[in-house]
C-alpha cells in the first residue's frame, strides 16, 4: 500500500492542494429562514444544561436537582407528555393522565439527562436553524469539548415565538427522542391490548426495561 | 519473483475481479434504482406504530438472541476494552477504522454524482493515511475536510429506493432490504479489502474484529437507551429507521417530514402494528 502512495505522491499532493482549496473555499450553505430568537433560546438554555452536566465539581444528586429545575425552562413537558402517547392521547382518561404525567416526567428527566450526559460534551454551538412553519423551528447545534473527539450534531425542535420558546424534541445522530419514545410507548400499549395502565405501571415501577 | 509475490499477485487479481464484479452489480442495480422510487415508503402516520416489519415474530426472537449474546459476550468485551483504554486511544482506533472505509465513501459519492465530495473524501484518505499515520489521526478534519460518510445503502436511497422490509439479523443487528443489499455491496466492492486483503487474510480478520469492537463501543450509548425503553425491540427499530433515513437525507438534502406535535391522530382503535407492503 505504501508503494502505491509513493508512486502517486505527486498526484496526491496536487489533489490535496486543489481539493483542499476547494473545501476551504466552499461557502457554507446558507440556511433559509433562520430564526434568531429560537437560536438564542437554545444557545442559552441548552448550554446551561450541558454546562451543569459537564461540571465535575457538582455531585450527581445536585446535577439531578438542577436538571429537574432546568427542564421546565428548557422543555415543554406537558406537550411532550401528550405527544408520546400518540393515538392514545385522545383516549386516555383524566385519571390515567393524572398518573401518567408524573411517572413520565420522572422517566423523561432521567432519560434526557442520560442521553445528553452520554456524550460528555461541554460546549454547545448553534450552527443554524430551519423554520418548518411559524413557531416550529429546528435549531441545529454541535456539542464539542469534553470527551467528544468529533463535534456531535444535535438538533433541537422548539415551538413558540418571539423570545418565548420551549424544546419539544432533541435529535442525536438522526434519532429524535420524543418520536422514538412515542413509538416505544404506543407499541407497549398496543401489545397490552390498548391498556394504558400497563405502560403507567411500567414507568412507575422502574423506568422501562431497566426495571424489568 | 518469489512464490509469495506470485501468491500475493494472484490474490490481488482475484480480489480485483471481485471488486469489478461487485462494482458492475452495483452500477446495474443503480440503473434500476429509479424504478424503485415508486416503492419508497410514505412517512408513518404520527402517533401510530407503522413499520414495514412482516417478519416481526422472527425479528423479535433474533433481537432477543442478539441482546443475550451482547449481555454475556460482546458487551463485556466492549466494556473491558473501554475500561483499559483511555478515550483518546479509542478515538484513534475509531479514526483508523473509519479511514479504511473512506475509499468506499469515494465510490458511492461518485455514483451519486458528487465529484467534489468524492475528491474531498479522496483527499481525506490520502492525508489521513499518510500524515495521519494510517488513519490514526484525523488530520484532514483540521484542514476543513470533515467526515462525510457514504455507503451503498445511502446511494440506493439517494436514487429513490425505499427501505423495504425491516429485518433484525442475528448477531449483526438491525437492517432493511435496501441497506442489507447495500452492505453486501460495500463488502464486495471494498477497495481496501481488494488491495490489502479480505476476510480470508490476517489483515481482514483483524480489521473485522477491530471494526466490531469499535462499532459496539461507539454504540454503547444506544444500548443504554434500549435499557431505558418499554419495548426495546420497537425502540431499536424506530431508531435504526430514523438513523438511516437521516443518513440518506445527508445525500439528498431533503427536508425531514416531522409529525405535528399538537395533533395526535384520531384513530386510537387502529391495529396494533400495521405493515406496509
Amino acid at each position: 500500500m505504501m508503494t502505491l502512495f509513493t508512486t502517486r505522491r505527486g498526484a496526491n499532493a496536487a489533489l490535496l492542494a486543489f481539493f483542499g482549496a476547494v473545501a476551504i473555499g466552499a461557502p457554507a450553505m446558507a440556511q433559509q429562514a433562520r430564526d434568531p430568537g429560537a437560536e438564542a433560546f437554545v444557545q442559552t438554555k441548552a448550554q446551561r444544561v450541558i454546562s451543569v452536566l459537564a461540571n465535575k465539581g457538582i455531585s450527581e444528586t445536585q446535577k439531578k436537582q438542577i436538571f429537574h429545575q432546568a427542564v421546565d425552562e428548557l422543555a415543554d413537558v406537558p406537550r411532550i407528555t401528550n405527544f408520546v402517547l400518540g393515538k392514545y392521547a385522545r383516549t386516555i382518561t383524566p385519571d390515567q393522565r393524572a398518573r401518567f404525567a408524573p411517572a413520565f416526567r420522572t422517566y423523561a428527566e432521567n432519560v434526557y439527562q442520560d442521553r445528553i450526559d452520554d456524550y460528555k460534551g461541554e460546549v454547545l454551538k448553534v450552527t443554524g436553524s430551519v423554520v418548518r412553519k411559524p413557531g416550529d423551528v429546528i435549531v441545529n447545534t454541535t456539542i464539542s469539548g469534553g470527551q467528544i473527539s468529533q463535534p456531535l450534531p444535535v438538533a433541537w425542535r422548539v415551538l413558540g415565538g418571539g423570545q418565548t420558546w420551549k424544546v419539544v424534541d432533541v435529535q442525536f445522530k438522526g434519532v429524535w427522542l420524543a418520536i422514538t419514545q412515542q413509538q416505544d410507548f404506543v407499541s407497549t400499549i398496543d401489545n397490552a391490548g390498548g391498556n394504558i395502565d400497563v405502560l403507567i405501571n411500567q414507568l412507575q415501577k422502574g423506568q422501562g426495561a431497566k426495571g424489568r | 519473483m518469489s512464490l509469495s509475490h506470485l501468491d500475493q499477485s494472484a490474490r490481488q487479481k482475484a480480489a480485483g475481479g471481485r471488486f469489478v464484479a461487485g462494482l458492475t452489480v452495483a452500477v446495474g442495480l443503480l440503473a434500476l434504482a429509479p424504478a424503485a422510487r415508486a416503492a419508497r415508503q410514505e412517512p408513518a402516520e404520527a402517533g401510530t406504530v407503522s413499520a414495514n416489519d412482516p417478519l416481526e415474530g422472527f425479528n423479535r426472537g433474533s433481537f432477543a438472541l442478539s441482546m443475550g449474546v451482547d449481555k454475556v459476550l460482546i458487551g463485556p468485551i466492549a466494556h473491558g476494552y473501554m475500561a483499559i483504554t483511555p478515550k483518546p486511544v479509542r478515538d484513534r482506533v475509531s479514526s483508523a477504522v473509519y479511514n479504511l472505509g473512506e475509499p468506499n465513501t469515494v465510490i458511492n459519492q461518485v455514483l451519486q454524482g458528487k465529484p467534489k465530495r468524492a475528491m474531498r473524501a479522496t483527499t481525506r484518505f490520502v492525508v489521513n493515511s499518510t500524515v495521519g499515520v494510517l488513519g490514526l489521526f484525523d488530520v484532514a478534519a483540521k484542514m476543513h475536510l470533515p467526515r462525510r460518510d457514504s455507503d451503498f445503502g445511502q446511494t440506493f436511497g439517494y436514487y429513490g429506493a425505499g427501505p423495504g422490509a425491516y429485518i433484525y439479523v442475528p448477531l449483526m443487528g438491525p437492517m432493511n432490504v435496501r441497506d442489507g443489499v447495500g452492505r453486501a455491496l460495500d463488502i464486495a466492492t471494498d477497495p481496501v479489502g481488494a488491495v490489502a486483503g479480505g476476510i480470508s487474510t490476517d489483515f481482514g480478520k483483524a480489521r473485522l474484529g477491530v471494526t466490531i469492537l469499535d462499532g459496539r463501543t461507539s454504540a454503547d450509548p444506544a444500548f443504554h437507551a434500549l435499557k431505558d425503553s418499554s419495548d426495546p425491540y420497537v425502540t431499536a427499530r424506530s431508531a435504526y429507521g430514523q438513523y438511516r433515513e437521516a443518513f440518506i437525507r445527508q445525500a439528498t438534502g431533503e427536508a425531514e417530514d416531522l409529525p405535528d406535535f399538537d395533533a395526535p391522530p384520531p384513530d386510537a382503535s387502529a391495529p396494533a402494528a400495521t405493515s406496509k407492503p
